[in-house]
């Protein structure tokens, strides 16, 4: 498996990673427009995750060996980032939970939204989680305008997804009449888009703080903690989304 | 009295409250402006208002006592120490934001011995109520708080509950951060300001809690089921925000246990040599780190639905009730190994020293701890055969909540192993540690009947369930941490508390817990309901629910004595400061009260942690060079 | 080893006495229904083991504190002993198999409580905040007492307005939740004549503790013979009081309005009500007319009458005009 590549390998995988991801995004689409098989429909999105999770959140590091010294800076990075990992489990439940109340409550029926724009702001999250990745390398090797440059493109599209979830989707669900108070299928849309929304703006707000300590050259190739966590943290929202998106948009007859 | 007004205790608080106004007048604001109704006749403001009152206050009090000005700063790119000055002490260091973990045990426990002592208050009032049939004081024309004494009798007995958990998962992080990091060797946990942070999130939780009482109270028990708690009095919403955040304390310090025990081990401490009672932490803390999010969600559900009409659970809306069943008891069952398998530790880990003997098959019991946390995921719907949820269900929670016993009996079985031809003592933590294993056998051996499916329809919310779990909590955690008080206060102040007054408060707890709890199950199963604030005269129970209030004073009486014991104890206890149980433990190797930096010397494991009776076998060996250095 | 034996003896006597005891103590109430024999049988086999293993544990335990304590004077450890592999995965497979058993006991149990009779009768039931009410579909009756003929099945098919409430007689032992939104069936054979009370179990407001209604389990004459009493009260009544009357049960007015003048925290009596002098619990006085008890109904918090609480219990009913006409003439008749 991958473990230190140089940079231009780095981003090349980070290309090829995406490349399948957007593939695999367009199959989902297809087959949900089609012939709708949940069985098909769970499976892509279950290996969209291995991808996210194994590629560009790199969940392999937490296996990697630490410097001796308890003390020294590559120890404790590695302590940190297995406590990340646990918050990333513990709040993983949360989603868990959500969805459970999902396939309770609506089973096989699914809200009345339109899948055109689903499969938009969907793209769009893919795509940050690309410059997310990007940005991260970047800084891995020591290349801070890189690193600057792709981050920020990272928080645009995310600001744009957030903006495309609260500011286009909901109104527009609401003038179709699925309002938080309108039904289960109302409630369920809005709980379970506005906990993911909420961990985007905890993402934003990571981004910013990490794009300015970027600025003031506090990050090195050796010493990025920040950058990998926030990239990490990053992934795992598109990671729940993953699993959001084909449960709100596209599994189900439209009620 | 300055001294404490500049506290980070009363900062806190202060700011909590300034919070609170501040969200609450935000969104009286904005209701204001979109011309909705800005308040009510009771409480002032709308529920709304208060909800986010309640929110920003916590926000506020974390944000204004120092919690998060260390990782404010790291955001801002500003560098901090890492071992910051803590000029404070005496008293006054305890109300402060400390980063080491044997301070914030400390203010872990006390923080738990409050809440014990609220708690309990609450339950005899009531129990003083039921006494005897035929309401006396709690009456329907009563009027405090803005609650008739039904309704008061309610809340009571709902904050005597939740209270009362919390002061558990408080009383569990106490002898946890205590304790861990120096049977591990370590200098302190993983993420020390994390530690701060997990401690002080309790605090404006508690306060949360407690505000529920002024706010029309709540009516629903501690389990908070809709559509009753969906149209219960604002207070609910209290009772609501307060347990989501003492979750976040939960979750986030099992978090820090975890990274500790993987990442800050001595040097040879294999897995196969951890103490006992790290073994039961980490299984605890697995639990805690994972179940926890899911009564956040379910009480989170059911705010969004009082707030928003989100008709999760209302029927009218096709909503259902018997979901939030699943969601609640999915980390309420589990919680409650969260709340045992913490004394069930401490228990593995004193038994040895007070028999003179190795903990009988280790290697089982540790591995018992985390088969129990496995296997209590998987059990949740037995508190649900009643419910309406689907039939056949029934039957496989039947299975896996029978075998729950099975690791259960392996420490069972394990604890007689090792006192068996041992040498046995028995000073005060000793007598608590065998009132645990008997009141815990009784909390297991009542299990049984309520997981069978037939029986457990008699059984359901009645005084026998409540005389079972009742057993379990003070088998699996009010005895252990009396006992692990008793054993680790030396530790903490060079001192022990008196032995006389430590035995008068077993031989007074006990044998009215015996009474209490034979005396709940029997008229449980002759036909006492849960949660009732008065009974029929002509079930013939008016004798016994006397015993068990009596019963109750004598036991709150005890733990009187205990906190008196407790206080007076750290300026005024016989000096012991060398190994006073002959422990081979590390911490023991020390002298008390434990130094600030905790191991000066690093040590290394080099033999087995309960090895007693082997002659010349060590435990761990303390470096010669002085290689304890600080960074 | 003279340990074992002793030990041995000591659990097996000390068994013996907690069970005795336990069983002496008569901890269940009366078998009043077919379910129960199959529930209290478990019970027992339960008690048997329950005493057993606490003989078990806690013998050998307090046989250690005396045998195995430190002496005066005595220094050194106890015997290092470590574990046994061959006594651990005993007591690890002997439990794995009990508890599989006793499981394996539980369903049977369980089946046979939930034994369908295809002639059971059905009664539907409401519970709601504070009262049941018993609808006989086949007769038209509405009842605020369960009336069921011994030796045979019903079905109570259970129904909720509001919140959860709980279907318990002890003596019948089978507990069942009625839940808003669905149906929940209750099946039982009652097997003992008497006068029983299902008692709400689970925690539904300020009043859970007195939502209590009686049961009447009677033999098959007595039985029909308050079936065509009912019926016919129900049929021949179509004056305006007798369907008054009946719309207090079906309303469950009666589960906090008393009608024989006693009190009850839950609302005033009716008893005498009508045209009373009435005192508020603000102090006033009004005469309880036509006008007073429509309001009452209506907008309950206008009027408190003194010594009950404010805000009141009382929920919004819905009746029509005249259908509160009727109740209006039914009060009257209660002097």
């Amino acid at each position: 498996m991958s473990h230190i590549l140089d940079k231009t390998s780095a981003l090349r995988q980070g290309v090829v990673i995406f490349i399948y991801l957007a593939v695999l995004t367009a199959l989902e689409f297809f087959v949900a427009v089609t012939f709708e098989s949940v069985f098909f429909l769970v499976l892509v999105a279950v290996i969209k995750a291995a991808l996210v999770v194994y590629y560009y959140m790199h969940i392999y590091k937490l296996n990697e060996d630490s410097p001796s010294d308890e003390h020294s800076y590559g120890y404790k990075t590695g302590t940190s980032r297995l406590g990340l990992w646990l918050f990333l489990l513990s709040d993983a439940f949360v989603f868990a939970g959500l969805m459970t109340v999902r396939v309770n409550l609506l089973g096989m029926t699914r809200p009345d939204l339109s899948q055109d724009l689903g499969l938009l702001v969907t793209a769009v999250l893919l795509i940050s989680s690309f410059f997310m990745n990007r940005g991260e390398t970047a800084m891995a090797h020591g290349d801070k305008k890189g690193f600057m440059v792709n981050t920020s493109i990272t928080f645009v599209l995310g600001l744009a997804f957030l903006i495309g979830v609260v500011a286009v989707e909901w109104p527009q669900a609401a003038s179709h009449g699925i309002t938080p108070a309108s039904g289960t299928a109302g409630a369920v849309f809005y709980m379970m888009t506005g906990m993911h929304a909420f961990h985007v703006l905890t993402g934003l707000i990571f981004l910013l703080v990490v794009l300015n300590n970027g600025r003031k050259n506090l990050y090195s190739a050796e010493k990025h903690w920040g950058v990998e966590a926030c990239a990490v943290y990053w992934h795992f929202v598109d990671l729940v989304w993953i699993f959001f998106y084909p449960a709100l948009y596209l599994i189900g007859a439209a009620l | 009295m300055k001294k404490f007004f500049s506290t980070a205790l009363a900062r806190g608080l202060f700011w909590q409250v300034i919070g609170t106004l501040v969200g609450a007048g935000l969104v009286t604001g904005i209701r204001w402006a979109m011309g909705l109704s800005t308040t009510i006749d009771n409480f002032f403001f709308t529920e709304p208002a208060w909800v986010m009152g309640g929110f920003f206050g916590v926000l506020f009090f974390l944000a204004g006592n120092g919690s998060v000005t260390d990782w404010y700063k790291w955001a801002r790119g500003i560098d901090t120490p890492e071992h910051p000055e803590e000029p404070w002490t005496g008293w006054e260091r305890y109300l402060h934001v400390s980063l080491d973990h044997k301070v914030i045990g400390v203010q872990y426990t006390v923080t738990a011995l409050a809440l014990i002592a609220i708690g309990g208050l609450f339950a005899l009032i009531f129990r003083t109520e039921l006494a005897t049939s035929g309401l006396k004081f709690l009456t329907p024309d009563l009027n405090m708080f803005g609650q008739t004494g039904l309704q008061l009798y309610n809340t009571l007995m709902s904050l005597h509950g939740m209270i009362m958990i919390v002061s558990i998962l408080l009383g569990i992080a106490g002898i946890i951060n205590y304790v861990v990091p120096l049977l591990l060797g370590a200098q302190d946990m993983a993420f020390p300001r994390l530690n701060a942070f997990s401690f002080w999130i309790a605090v404006p939780a508690a306060v949360l809690l407690l505000m529920s009482m002024v706010l029309g109270g709540f009516d629903t028990g501690w389990t908070g089921y809709p559509p009753l708690s969906a149209r219960a009095p604002v207070g609910v919403q209290m009772f609501f925000l307060g347990v989501f955040t003492a979750g976040w304390s939960s979750i986030l310090g099992a978090l820090n246990v975890i990274a500790t025990v993987v990442r800050m081990r001595a040097k040879g401490m294999t897995a196969w040599r951890l103490p006992i009672f790290v073994w039961a932490s980490l299984a605890t803390s697995i639990i805690a780190l994972t179940a926890t999010q899911l009564i956040g969600l379910s009480f989170q559900l059911v705010m969004f639905q009082r707030l928003f009409g989100m008709g999760f659970f209302d029927p009218a809306k096709g909503g259902n009730p018997v979901l939030f069943q699943h969601l609640f008891w999915f980390y309420s069952h589990p919680a409650v190994y969260v709340f045992v398998l913490p004394g069930l530790g401490v228990i593995s880990e004193l038994l040895p020293v007070f028999s003179r003997k190795p903990l009988f098959g280790y290697r089982w019991v540790a591995m018992s701890s985390l088969g129990i946390a496995l296997v209590g995921f998987l059990v949740w719907a037995h508190h649900m055969f009643t419910s309406g949820m689907n039939e056949y269900l029934r039957v496989p929670f039947m299975y896996s909540t029978l075998l729950v016993a099975v690791p259960t009996g392996v420490k069972f079985f394990s604890w007689v192993a090792t006192l068996w031809k041992g040498k046995i003592v028995f000073p005060t933590p000793m007598l608590f540690v065998i009132g645990a294993i008997v009141v815990f056998l009784l909390g297991g051996l009542t299990g049984p009947p309520n997981a069978t499916v037939s029986v457990d329809l008699h059984l359901h919310d009645t005084y026998f369930i409540v005389g079972h779990f009742h057993d379990t909590i003070f088998g699996g955690f009010v005895f252990p941490f009396f006992a692990a008080i008793y054993y680790w206060f030396p530790k903490a102040t060079g001192r022990r508390m008196s032995e006389f007054w430590g035995k008068v408060h077993f031989w007074m707890m006990t044998p009215s817990f015996f009474l209490m709890t034979f005396g709940m199950m029997r008229i449980g199963l002759l036909g006492m309901r849960r949660r009732i604030a008065d009974y029929d005269p002509m079930l013939g129970f008016d004798a016994t629910h006397m015993v068990l209030t009596i019963a109750g004073y004598l036991i709150g009486l005890s733990v009187l004595i205990f906190f008196i014991n407790f206080f007076y104890s750290i300026r005024n206890g016989e000096k012991a400061e060398g190994n006073l149980w002959n422990s081979r433990s590390p911490e023991w190797q020390v002298p008390s009260p434990m130094p600030v930096h905790n191991y000066e010397k690093p040590f290394e494991v080099v033999g087995e942690p309960y090895d007693y009776g082997l002659p010349g076998s060590k435990y761990v060996e303390f470096s010669s060079s002085s290689q304890g250095k600080h960074h | 080893m003279r340990h074992f034996v002793v030990v041995g003896i000591f659990v097996i006597v000390v068994s013996i006495l907690t069970y005795v005891g336990l069983d002496a103590a008569e901890l269940m109430p009366e078998q009043a229904s077919a379910q129960a024999v199959s529930i209290d049988w478990l019970w027992d086999l339960q008690l048997v083991a329950m005493s057993f293993l606490f003989a078990l544990i806690v013998v050998p335990m307090a046989y250690s504190f005396i045998v195995f304590r430190r002496r005066k004077g005595e220094t050194g450890d106890g015997e290092h002993i470590e574990g046994n592999t061959g006594l651990e995965i005993t007591w690890t497979v002997i439990p794995l198999v009990a508890v599989l058993g006793l499981a394996y006991l539980g369903a049977y149990s369980l089946g046979d409580i939930s034994r369908v009779d295809p002639n059971a009768m059905v009664v539907n039931v409401r519970g709601q905040q504070f009262a049941w009410i018993f609808e006989y579909p086949e007769y038209g009756i509405v009842s605020d007492e369960l009336h069921l003929p011994v030796n045979r099945q019903v079905v109570l098919k259970m129904e909720s307005p509001d919140v959860i409430h709980s279907f318990w007689v002890p003596e019948f032992r089978v507990k069942q939740d009625v839940v808003p939104g669905r149906v929940t069936e209750y099946r039982i054979t009652p097997t003992v004549i008497g006068a029983y009370k299902v008692r709400c179990a689970e925690l539904c407001g300020s009043n859970h503790y007195s939502m209590i209604n009686d049961v009447i389990v009677q033999s098959q004459a007595d039985y029909d013979a308050w079936i065509a009493v009912q019926s016919e009260l129900a049929a021949a009544s179509q004056t305006p009081e007798g369907i008054g009357q009946r719309l207090t049960v079906q309303y469950g007015c009666t589960g906090c309005h008393s009608l024989d003048g006693s009190s009850r925290p839950t609302g005033p009596t009716w008893l005498g009500l009508f045209d009373s002098q009435r005192q508020l619990a603000d102090g006033t006085v009004v005469t309880a007319d036509e006008e007073y008890i429509i309001e009452s109904i209506l907008e309950p918090n206008a009027k408190i009458a003194a010594g009950f609480q404010s805000p009141s219990l009382m929920p919004a009913i819905p009746l029509t005009n005249e259908e509160i006409e009727y109740i209006i003439a039914y009060i009257q008749t209660l002097r």
